[in-house]
């Protein structure tokens, strides 16, 4: 198994006709994703491979089932292709672009909140599970950094995910779902609402977390813990520990701001509520084997 | 991007939100125009975006127009570069109280607070008192209800007879937070005349810049920049920051250069300059490099792990930045992700030695400024 995404989920691509949403729809279907039609206005009758594209979101859904939606759009228009998917009634959707206003973010959150519904993103890669299915662009070819295992991956970065899957199968362990939260100030799934599905997923045995300075989504980690909801065992890698107060780095949501968000904070929850924490990188893969002995022992 | 108070209160006005008699001025010689149109006495303000300007002697009082000129001058000496300032009527204030808009994260709404503690540090008063700060969530999709204001303000313990004209304070001051993209709207303080009416003492507007698009008539500006160097990266849309240590960080992805960042600084080295040239920027070698040469640097440390940001790309664009700016420091490169076999062969056919892993790269920066790298 695997959370939100599998090889049955039919995944619908909007923004499919332009360059990156063309190249990698064709990664994703390579790597097994099961994208059934694409959507771009003034587009319908084109295909991208086999994949028929439809000029608007409800005209796909009319003619085939759909699960999950994907948007390659500009952040000027994502706030409209959500929309569109919320209403058309998908209930999975991936908004990757970054740039998102964030007025646009809180609208689309209470809207995928009353549609009942999971919108991933923005400022992300996307999700993938491993060895079945893909909704973003991660370099799941490169054997080095993405391997198929049972450990569940969120995390607030690009880059640094890269970074520490590499370390992760250098320590022999592989990942299950990896879901890219992003980098936003507010993102749209936060990580609390990602773990129930990681604690009900029988394939997935403990849970990585790739945090940053900024917001309080890992303590939010910490409380869920505390109360029982997520009962598997935590490591995280947090960046940006020795940043200074009140300087933008890098993402918009990496930024201590009232004394809030310094992941020296963060750190002191995860710690109390059981989390084990990485001082780097490459202490993740040295954890997670603790972890595991431990279990065994 | 945040806006100057003269700014913000042209703003509040445009949206019915009471503020005092104003005017700026770019100099002396335009002070005695400004206090024929707002009177005396005057309150004199420079108009920089850094907080705390009253303990840094940027705003005065004055009852007289000699006194008003002498403190011209006098704040006009304080400040760093020569700021525009507001000449302001001085108002007879009965009370201050604080309020605000901004994002809450967690919920996704748009978080109101208030306190009757107004005028002073609101992050003080969070971390000391949070009990005196009131908070409503309000849901972009229904907006400000007036009922929701109403219930505020009681709260807060505004009089009686104010509820109906806050409320419509706060129904404006809601507009303002939703018609230009804003991040934050603040009046701190928000102040009550002697004669029963709230007046909006000083005004804090930060537009998000994403959504500077549909504000063209906002531009960022060098008064923006501590320094030109990274008033020139942000025209770049490339985020650069700068220290006082010893190594230059160009690296992409903004959680890998943060995790760079503490690496160097836990084995013992120390940063000189961020600039991340990672997503939309990583075929900027060129354009970072010279911007990473504006600053003293002894060792440039370049660590990237990118998908769509190829690492053939980004290593060749550094062997052109080279040739283009011949620079005089070491380089240490940790290129990796897409295309990193062809970025290696780049790296090594001009010279360079290219590193997999990045705390060995880390070290390596640590050692070629003169340190000893730590653990």
């Amino acid at each position: 198994m695997s959370i939100i995404l599998d090889e049955q989920t039919r995944v619908l691509v909007q923004g499919i006709t332009g360059n990156e949403g063309r190249f990698w729809t064709q990664h994703m279907m390579d790597c097994g994703t099961n994208v059934v039609a694409g959507v771009t206005p003034g587009k319908e009758g084109q295909m991208v491979r086999d994949v028929p594209v439809f000029h608007t979101v409800k005209r796909a859904t009319a003619t085939m089932d759909v699960d999950a939606s994907l948007l390659f759009v500009p952040p000027q228009l994502a706030k409209d292709a959500v929309l569109e998917a919320l209403n058309a009634g998908i209930k999975k959707i991936v908004v990757l672009c970054d740039g998102i206003p964030l007025h646009d973010t809180l609208q689309m959150r209470k809207s995928a909140q009353m549609a009942g519904a999971m919108v991933i993103g923005g400022n992300t890669s996307g999700i993938i599970s491993m060895g079945k299915a893909m909704m973003g662009f991660f370099p799941y070819w490169l054997d080095r950094v993405y391997k198929p295992g049972r450990i569940g991956i969120m995390t607030r970065s690009g880059s640094l995910t890269n970074e520490v899957t590499s370390e992760l199968v250098k320590a022999g362990f592989g990942a299950s779902s990896l879901v890219g939260i992003g980098g936003d100030s507010v993102p749209l799934t936060r990580f609390a609402e990602v773990l129930p599905l990681f604690e009900n997923d029988p394939d997935t045995d403990a849970v990585v977390i790739i945090g940053e300075l900024g917001g309080t989504m890992e303590e939010e980690v910490a409380e869920a813990m505390e109360n029982g909801i997520f009962t598997k065992p935590v490591i995280s890698f947090l960046g940006g520990r020795t940043a200074p107060k009140g300087k933008k780095m890098g993402h918009a949501g990496a930024i201590i701001t009232a004394g809030k968000g310094t992941v020296e904070d963060k750190i002191a929850a995860l710690n109390e509520a059981g989390a084990y924490v990485a001082k780097k990188p490459s202490m993740v893969g040295e954890l997670l084997k603790d972890v595991f002995v431990k279990q065994n022992n | 991007m945040k806006l100057f108070e003269h700014q913000a209160k042209a703003l509040f006005e445009g949206a019915n939100i009471p503020v005092p008699n104003r005017a700026v001025i770019k100099n002396r010689s335009e002070l005695d125009d400004a206090i024929s149109q707002v009177g005396l006495p005057c309150v004199i303000k420079a108009q920089v975006l850094h907080g705390g300007r009253g303990k840094a002697g940027l705003i005065k009082v004055a009852e007289e127009k000699e006194e008003a000129k002498e403190k011209v001058t006098d704040v006009i000496e304080r400040a760093e570069n020569t700021p525009d300032l507001l000449i302001e009527e001085a108002v007879a204030i009965a009370n201050e109280f604080y309020v605000s808009m901004t994002a809450d994260p967690s919920t996704g709404s748009v978080m109101m607070m208030g306190s009757a503690e107004g005028g002073i540090d609101i992050e003080e008063v969070a971390r000391t008192m949070p009990e005196k700060i009131i908070k409503t969530n309000v849901n972009v999709n229904e907006g400000l209800l007036p009922y929701q204001a109403r219930e505020f303000l009681f709260d807060l313990g505004i009089e009686k007879k104010m509820i109906g004209q806050g409320t419509k304070l706060l129904l404006n001051l809601y507009d303002v937070y939703r018609k230009h993209d804003a991040e934050l709207v603040e009046i701190n303080p928000l102040m009550v005349t002697e004669e029963g009416n709230f007046v909006a003492g000083d005004g804090k507007i930060t537009i998000d810049d994403n959504a500077l698009f549909r504000h063209p008539q906002f531009s960022l500006t060098r008064e923006h920049f501590d320094d030109d160097v990274q008033y020139a990266a942000a025209i770049e849309g490339i985020p650069y920051l700068q220290f006082s240590g010893d190594i230059g960080l160009m690296c992409a992805g903004a959680g890998l250069t943060n995790a760079v960042y503490d690496l160097v600084n836990d084995h013992g080295g120390s940063v000189a300059s961020y600039l991340e040239f990672g997503g939309p920027n990583y075929h900027k070698a060129v354009k970072s490099m010279e911007l990473i040469m504006q600053n003293e640097i002894k060792v440039l440390l370049v660590v990237t792990f990118g998908t769509i940001a190829r690492a053939d790309v980004m290593a060749q664009g550094l062997v052109d930045a080279i040739k283009e700016h011949k620079p005089e420091f070491p380089i240490v490169t940790a290129i990796r992700g897409t295309g990193e076999e062809a970025a290696h062969d780049i790296l090594r056919d001009f010279g360079l030695e290219p590193l997999s892993d990045t705390e060995e790269a880390v070290k390596k920066a640590i050692k070629l400024t003169g340190g000893v790298p730590t653990q």
